[in-house]
């Protein structure tokens, strides 16, 4: 078995179907993606209130149930590809171990949701860019971008479902979601923890990984899928992020990450509709 | 109400432990360093593979039993300056060349075809030889002056046989014809003459037959 393992290879049986990160930003059935008009809610957070939230909520199940198949493969990842010892510290190859058997759970607890939910495997797309931030050869690069980018998005996704399963008063979906919380916090926690010990002494290393931290947080802001603005369906969990290490200064970086993400968003799409209505006019 | 001061004695009846153990200090850290070697092996091909098999319930089980054995070698790691061994990385060691001959030769398999052949290697001859070295060593150390590491070798023999279990379970649903009980057995013929050559989780004497007996 090679080291390091290609995002495209990552194994999956026939329900699967893979798409990119800019496949997954032109879909039209965004509501991002949704003409800017008078009858266009101006809020597009998750809520039951929302003409599709029932939709919304199962496409975004799904996307957790395959976020969290991607972070076990991660986790188990960097179990494997790096020396005991010369590479990477033995206990952050513990915790990386103890890290896929809580997404191993989660992958279990999300499929139990998405059966609940009223959907199946395979009825919507999955996004492998979450994979990609797992593929990084420096296990600090790691670290920065799947345990504190991606696991601190997965805390701002929790804790929008688990407030849209308690004002649905849908019990056992925020429950559910209240565990994987927990569990998630404990993983960003891992990676400040480490992030901050191994690169005590070597602060370009450092900010080497703080700055694909960012990049893979603007990233990971899905063109404005999360932040502070009631455009973002999804919010972000600021409490939780202290309880997880961030800084208050971190959190402003990730706040100002997030809506630049979901302005340039607006932008493209706004210009992508000219577009298509010019070249609708020309022919 | 019994007159707390009367003498007792300090084993009571039902208590049957004794003082002799085959093995001295020594060499209870060299095992114990040969398997934590083992099970790092273990849990990295474990949490490598993860990726590379398509089958989804299986991609789950293999993320659960990375961490068994990840908690096993951190067990084995603490134990290891309990018994002299300050640098627990000095004794972190394979039992011989055979032994990480076997380890390359398990870990081959990558290909998402492969999944028998991956779960052949660990279900069928990797932990249940973890199975017999560690039994035999639970049941021949002293059971006063090495109770420490029966206690972590009964813990992790709890999580051996319900890993071997859910493998065993997994390999029968997934072998459906002729060809792949042949394509099983030959892997694991392979594997287990590896193995056969490296003498166990710990060398010769995994199992007993050790060239000398101390303690007794």
């Amino acid at each position: 078995m090679r080291k390091f393992f290609p995002v495209d290879s990552l194994a999956r049986d026939s329900r699967f179907n893979q798409i990119t990160m800019s496949q997954s930003q032109a879909d039209p059935r965004s509501p991002l993606m949704a003409a800017d008009t008078d009858k266009r809610p101006k809020a597009n957070r998750l809520q039951p209130s929302r003409p599709d939230a029932s939709d919304a909520a199962r496409s975004l199940m799904h996307g957790i149930f395959v976020g969290e198949i991607q972070a076990l493969e991660g986790a188990g990842r960097t179990c494997h590809d790096f020396e005991t010892g010369t590479e990477a510290p033995f206990a952050l190859k513990l915790d990386m171990a103890r890290q896929a058997w809580d997404e191993a759970r989660h992958v279990e607890i999300s499929v139990k949701l998405s059966e609940w939910m009223g959907s199946e495997i395979g009825q919507y797309a999955e996004n492998t860019v979450l994979f990609e931030a797992a593929c990084s050869t420096d296990p600090v690069l790691r670290l920065a971008g799947v345990n504190r980018a991606l696991e601190g998005l997965a805390i701002d996704v929790f804790t929008t479902m688990k407030e849209f399963g308690g004002i649905a008063g849908d019990p056992y979906l925020e429950f559910c979601e209240d565990w994987m919380l927990a569990d998630e916090v404990t993983h960003v926690k891992m990676g400040s923890d480490w992030l901050r010990r191994i690169t005590e002494n070597d602060p370009d290393r450092r900010k080497k990984a703080l700055e694909f931290q960012s990049v893979v947080d603007k990233i990971f802001s899905f063109g404005g899928t999360r932040s502070d603005s009631q455009e973002s369906p999804i919010g972000l969990a600021r409490r939780f992020r202290e309880l997880a290490g961030f800084t208050d200064a971190e959190v402003e970086d990730i706040a100002d990450v997030s809506l630049r993400a979901l302005e340039e968003r607006k932008e493209f799409t706004r210009q992508a509709q000219a577009d298509a209505v010019e070249q609708f006019a020309a022919s | 109400m019994a007159d707390p001061f009367k003498p007792r004695a300090p084993f009571a009846p039902w208590d049957r432990r004794q003082l002799p153990g085959m093995f001295d200090v020594e060499e209870t850290a060299r095992r114990v360093g040969n398997y934590k070697w083992a099970e790092m092996k273990l849990f990295e091909a474990l949490g490598g593979w993860i990726a590379t098999v398509p089958e989804l319930d299986v991609k789950m089980r293999l993320g659960t039993h990375c961490y068994h054995h990840a908690w096993h070698a951190e067990l084995w790691h603490k134990r290891l300056p309990e018994l002299r061994e300050m640098n627990p990385d000095r004794l972190t060691l394979p039992a011989n060349d055979a032994m990480v001959e076997f380890v390359a030769a398990l870990t081959e398999p990558e290909a998402p075809e492969t999944t028998i052949e991956k779960l052949v290697g660990v279900y069928r001859v990797f932990i249940p030889h973890f199975i017999s070295a560690y039994t035999f060593h639970m049941n021949n150390t002293s059971e006063i002056t090495d109770a420490p590491t029966i206690r972590t070798l009964k813990l992790a023999l709890q999580d051996e046989f319900d890993d071997w279990r859910d493998g065993e379970m997994m390999l029968q649903s997934l072998i459906e014809t002729p060809e792949e009980v042949d394509r099983a057995a030959a892997h694991h013929a392979k594997l287990e003459k590896l193995m056969l050559a490296a003498g166990g989780i710990a060398g010769p004497g995994s199992i007993g037959n050790l060239p000398a007996v101390k303690g007794n």
